[in-house]
C-alpha cells in the first residue's frame, strides 16, 4: 500500500549506501518484538508441555495422536501409496490440454513473473533467511519430483533460471536507497506498473505467434492465470464498493450495497454457471474471459466487505483530523484513510484470496460442462427443456441467493446490536 | 482544603497581587469583556446566534461570541455542555443549523471553497491527538503544506523541522507516531496544525489525555504559542493554564454561554449560580 518510509531530516539526509545490509526503521506494527531472553529447551518443555499433571495427560494424548498421524501419512507416502500416477501425468495435471511443444511458453511466463516478483521485493520488502530458505526448499522439492519422474533435463534447467531471475530481479532493485524521493517514487511507480502489466504479458507470451488458444488453458496452469485475475481484479472492483457503501450519497450506497448482496447471495459455481449459460446468450465472447470476469465480480464483493470493515474500524479522529488539516475528501481517502483501513483488512483479504486461489478449480465443472454443453446444444437441441434451463438456473440461484441474503441480514442484525457498524 | 475557603477563594488569594491589582477590564460597547492587551484588535471570529441540533438534541443553544485577533479564550463547562460542539462547528468538523459563524471575514456555509479557506486558516488540536499512524512524525506535518499548499518537499520538510525545533522534539522526526510518548505525539500534533499557518488555534481537551507529568510539557508550548500572538480558543479543565494565560474565560453550560469574564472574574467573582456550582466542582 502507500506507504511513506521515513524521511531523514533534510539537513542529515545520508548518501545512499553503496550496498550491504541498510537500517529501515519500520513502523511498530510491522516490528517484531525481540525476544527478551533465550529460554533453556528444558525450561521451555516443562513450561509448556508439562505444566501439570492434566496439562502432562493433554500432551501425551496429543503426541500419541499426532505420532499415529505422521506415521501412517509416511506409511502411505512411501509404501502405499502409487506416485507413478503424478510421475506420468505430470503434464496433463501441470497443464492439460496445453500444446507440448509450446512448453517454453509456459516456463518463460513463469521465468518473467518470479523476475518482477523479484523486482517487487527488492522494491518494497526484503527477503529474509527464512524466505530464502522456503524458495531452496521448494526449489529443491520440485527438482526432486522432476528427477523422480524422469522429467526433461530442459525443465530442470528452466526451473532453477526462474528462481534465478527471483533473485535477480530482487538484488537489481534491492539496494536502492528506502528514503522518498522523486526517484524512489517512478522507481516504484515502474515497478507497480510492470506487476500491472505481467498478466497481460503473460496472455502474450502464452498466445501469440501460434501460440496456444484459451481453450487450452488447461490444468494447473489455469488455475495460475484464474487466480490472480480473480483476486486483482477483485481488489480493484471491492476498493470502489466498500467507499460507495459507506458512502452519504443515497443512490451511491444502494447500488453498491445491492451489488455486494447479490453477488454474495449465490455460490461462486452459480455464478460461473451464469458466466457458461447466460453470459453466453447475452454477451457472448470468450469463455475464459467470461470466466475471469466473474471472478472478479464475485471477490469483489466480498474484499468489499472486508475493506469496509476496516474502514469502519478506522477511528472517525482519523478523517476529522485529515480534513483539519485542510484535506479534501479525495486527498484524506487516498493519503490517509485507504492505506490504514487497507491494511486493517490484510488478513481476510488475503483469506479471501486463498479461498478463490482454491475456488478456481470449479471453473474445471465450467469447462467440462462446456463440452457437453456444445454436445447437448447439437444433440438435444428439439428436447422441450432446454429452452427453459435459464429459469431453472434462475430458480436455483433465487433459492440459494435468499437462504445466503438471510444469513447477510443476521449477521448485520448482529452487528449492529454491537454497535460496530455505526460510529 | 480547609473549611473557612471556599475553591474560588483559594483561588483568589493565590492568584495574589495580580487580583489585588485588578486591572480595569476595557469592553467592546456591546457588553463583552476583553484584556487592554487587545484594545486595537479586530474580531477575527464572530458567532451570531448560533444553534446546532443533533437531531431531536439541542447541542449549541443561541451562542453569540465574538472573539478578538490575538485573543486567548478559555472555554469551561460540564461534560455534555457543547464546548467540543461549539469550537468543531468554528472549523466546519460539524455543520451549525442556524446563526452566522464569520471567521476572519468568511461566512461558514455550504460553499466548499469557504471551507477550504477556513480549514487553513484554522488549525485544531484533538484531545486524542490523533496523529495519522502510518507515516512518519515528519510527514504528519509535511502532508498538509505539501498537499494543500502544494509547498515543494524540501521546503516542507524545513519548515517541518523549525516546528518540531519549536515544540521541542527535533529529534522524534523519523520516528513514528506509536513511538512516542503521549505528551510528544500531543505536540506534534501541534506543530502539525501550525504547519499549515493558520491564524487561529482551536484546542478540544489538549491535556485530558495525558499522564500528569507530560501536561506540562505540551501547556508550555501552547503558552510560548499564545505570546508569540496566536489567537487560541482552548477548550480546558487547566485552571492554571486559563488563569495565567487566557484573556478571556467563557462559560458553557447544556449548550448555551452563560457567562464570560476575565479570569480575575471568574476566580472572585463569578455571577451565575451554574458558574459557581462547576468551579467549586473543579477546583
Ligand atoms: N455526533 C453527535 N451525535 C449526537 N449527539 C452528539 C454528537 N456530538 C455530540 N453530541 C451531544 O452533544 C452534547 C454536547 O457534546 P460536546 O461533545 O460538545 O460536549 P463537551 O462539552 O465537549 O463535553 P466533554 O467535556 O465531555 O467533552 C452532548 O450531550 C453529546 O452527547
Ligand atoms: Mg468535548
Amino acid at each position: 500500500m502507500s506507504e511513506l518510509p521515513p524521511i531523514p531530516r533534510p539537513e542529515q539526509r545520508p548518501l545512499p549506501p553503496a550496498g550491504g545490509p541498510r537500517k529501515i526503521v519500520l513502523p511498530p506494527h510491522r516490528q517484531r518484538a525481540g525476544r527478551p531472553f533465550r529460554v533453556k529447551a528444558r525450561e521451555w518443555i516443562s513450561r509448556n508441555l508439562f505444566p501439570s499433571l492434566g496439562g502432562t495427560i493433554l500432551t501425551l494424548i496429543s503426541a500419541g495422536f499426532l505420532g499415529i498421524m505422521v506415521v501412517g501419512i509416511l506409511w502411505f507416502v512411501f509404501f502405499d501409496a502409487n506416485w507413478n500416477v503424478i510421475t506420468a501425468n505430470r503434464w496433463l495435471l501441470f497443464a492439460g490440454s496445453f500444446p507440448r511443444e509450446e512448453a517454453w511458453r509456459l516456463w518463460t511466463s513463469i521465468a518473467v513473473v518470479m523476475f518482477l516478483i523479484g523486482l517487487a521485493y527488492g522494491t518494497w520488502s526484503s527477503l529474509g533467511r527464512r524466505d530464502t530458505l522456503f524458495i531452496v526448499l521448494t526449489g529443491a522439492f520440485v527438482i526432486f519430483l522432476m528427477a523422480h519422474g524422469g522429467a526433461t533435463i530442459w525443465s530442470s534447467i528452466w526451473f532453477l533460471v526462474a528462481i534465478g531471475l527471483l533473485y535477480l530481479g530482487y538484488y537489481l532493485t534491492v539496494w536502492m536507497p528506502r528514503e522518498t524521493s522523486p526517484r524512489r517514487v517512478w522507481h516504484q511507480r515502474i515497478v507497480g506498473g510492470l506487476l500491472a502489466l505481467s498478466l497481460p504479458l503473460v496472455l502474450v507470451i502464452l498466445m501469440v505467434a501460434g501460440g496456444a488458444n484459451t481453450r487450452q488453458f488447461d490444468g494447473f496452469v489455469l488455475n495460475l492465470i484464474l487466480a490472480p485475475v480473480g483476486i486483482v481484479g477483485g481488489l480493484v472492483v471491492a476498493i470502489p464498493l466498500a467507499l460507495g457503501r459507506a458512502s452519504n450519497m443515497r443512490t451511491i450506497k444502494w447500488t453498491c450495497t445491492a451489488y455486494i448482496e447479490v453477488v454474495r447471495g449465490a455460490p461462486l459455481l452459480g455464478w460461473l454457471f451464469v458466466a457458461l449459460f447466460i453470459l453466453d446468450d447475452v454477451i457472448g465472447g470468450d469463455l475464459i474471459i467470461r470466466t475471469m470476469v466473474v471472478l472478479a465480480v464475485f471477490t469483489g464483493a466480498y474484499m468489499a466487505e472486508y475493506i469496509r470493515g476496516g474502514l469502519q474500524a478506522l477511528p472517525r479522529g482519523q478523517y476529522e483530523a485529515a480534513q483539519a488539516v485542510g484535506l479534501n475528501q479525495l486527498q484524506a481517502m487516498q493519503l490517509i484513510v485507504l492505506p490504514q483501513a487497507l491494511r486493517i483488512s490484510i488478513p481476510p483479504i488475503v483469506g479471501q484470496a486463498i479461498a478463490i486461489w482454491k475456488d478456481t478449480t470449479l471453473v474445471t465443472i465450467i469447462l467440462t460442462l462446456r463440452e457437453l454443453k456444445g454436445n447437448a446444444d447439437s444433440a438435444i437441441a428439439q428436447s422441450e427443456f432446454i429452452p427453459d434451463r435459464i429459469e431453472a438456473y434462475v430458480f436455483v440461484a433465487v433459492v440459494f441467493w435468499v437462504v445466503a441474503f438471510m444469513m447477510s441480514r443476521i449477521s448485520q442484525r448482529v452487528e449492529r446490536a454491537q454497535g460496530i457498524g455505526e460510529r | 482544603m480547609t473549611d473557612e475557603l471556599s475553591p474560588v477563594d483559594i483561588i483568589a488569594e493565590s492568584a495574589g497581587p495580580k487580583a489585588a491589582a485588578a486591572v480595569q477590564p476595557a469592553t467592546n460597547g456591546e457588553g463583552e469583556v476583553f484584556s487592554p492587551r487587545l484594545a486595537g484588535s479586530q474580531d477575527i471570529i464572530i458567532t451570531e446566534n448560533v444553534d446546532k441540533w443533533f437531531g431531536d438534541f439541542q447541542a449549541l443553544d443561541d451562542v453569540s461570541l465574538r472573539i478578538k485577533e490575538h485573543e486567548i479564550v478559555v472555554i469551561l463547562g460540564p461534560s455534555g455542555s457543547g464546548k467540543s460542539t461549539y469550537i468543531r462547528c468554528l472549523n466546519r468538523l460539524e455543520e451549525h443549523d442556524a446563526g452566522r459563524i464569520v471567521i476572519d471575514g468568511i461566512e461558514l456555509n455550504e460553499d466548499v471553497r469557504a471551507m477550504a479557506a477556513i480549514r487553513s486558516e484554522v488549525g485544531m488540536v484533538f484531545q486524542q491527538f490523533n496523529l495519522f499512524p502510518h507515516i512518519s512524525v515528519l510527514s504528519n506535518i509535511t502532508l498538509g503544506p505539501q498537499k494543500v499548499r502544494h509547498m515543494p518537499k524540501l521546503e516542507a520538510e524545513a519548515l517541518a523541522m523549525q516546528l518540531l525545533e519549536r515544540v521541542g522534539i527535533p529529534e522524534q522526526a523519523d520516528k513514528f507516531p506509536a513511538q512516542l510518548s503521549g505528551g510528544q505525539q500531543q505536540r506534534v500534533a501541534i506543530a502539525r496544525a501550525l504547519a499549515m499557518q493558520p491564524k487561529i488555534m482551536l484546542f478540544d481537551e489538549p491535556t485530558s489525555a495525558l499522564d500528569p507529568e507530560m501536561i506540562k510539557e505540551v501547556l508550555d508550548v501552547m503558552q510560548e504559542l499564545a505570546e508569540s500572538g496566536m489567537t487560541m480558543i482552548v477548550v480546558t479543565h487547566e485552571m492554571g493554564f486559563a488563569r495565567e494565560v487566557a484573556d478571556r474565560l467563557v462559560f458553557f453550560d447544556e449548550g448555551a454561554l452563560v457567562e464570560q469574564g476575565t479570569p480575575e472574574h471568574f476566580f472572585t467573582n463569578p455571577r451565575e449560580e451554574r458558574t459557581k456550582l462547576f468551579l467549586s466542582q473543579i477546583l
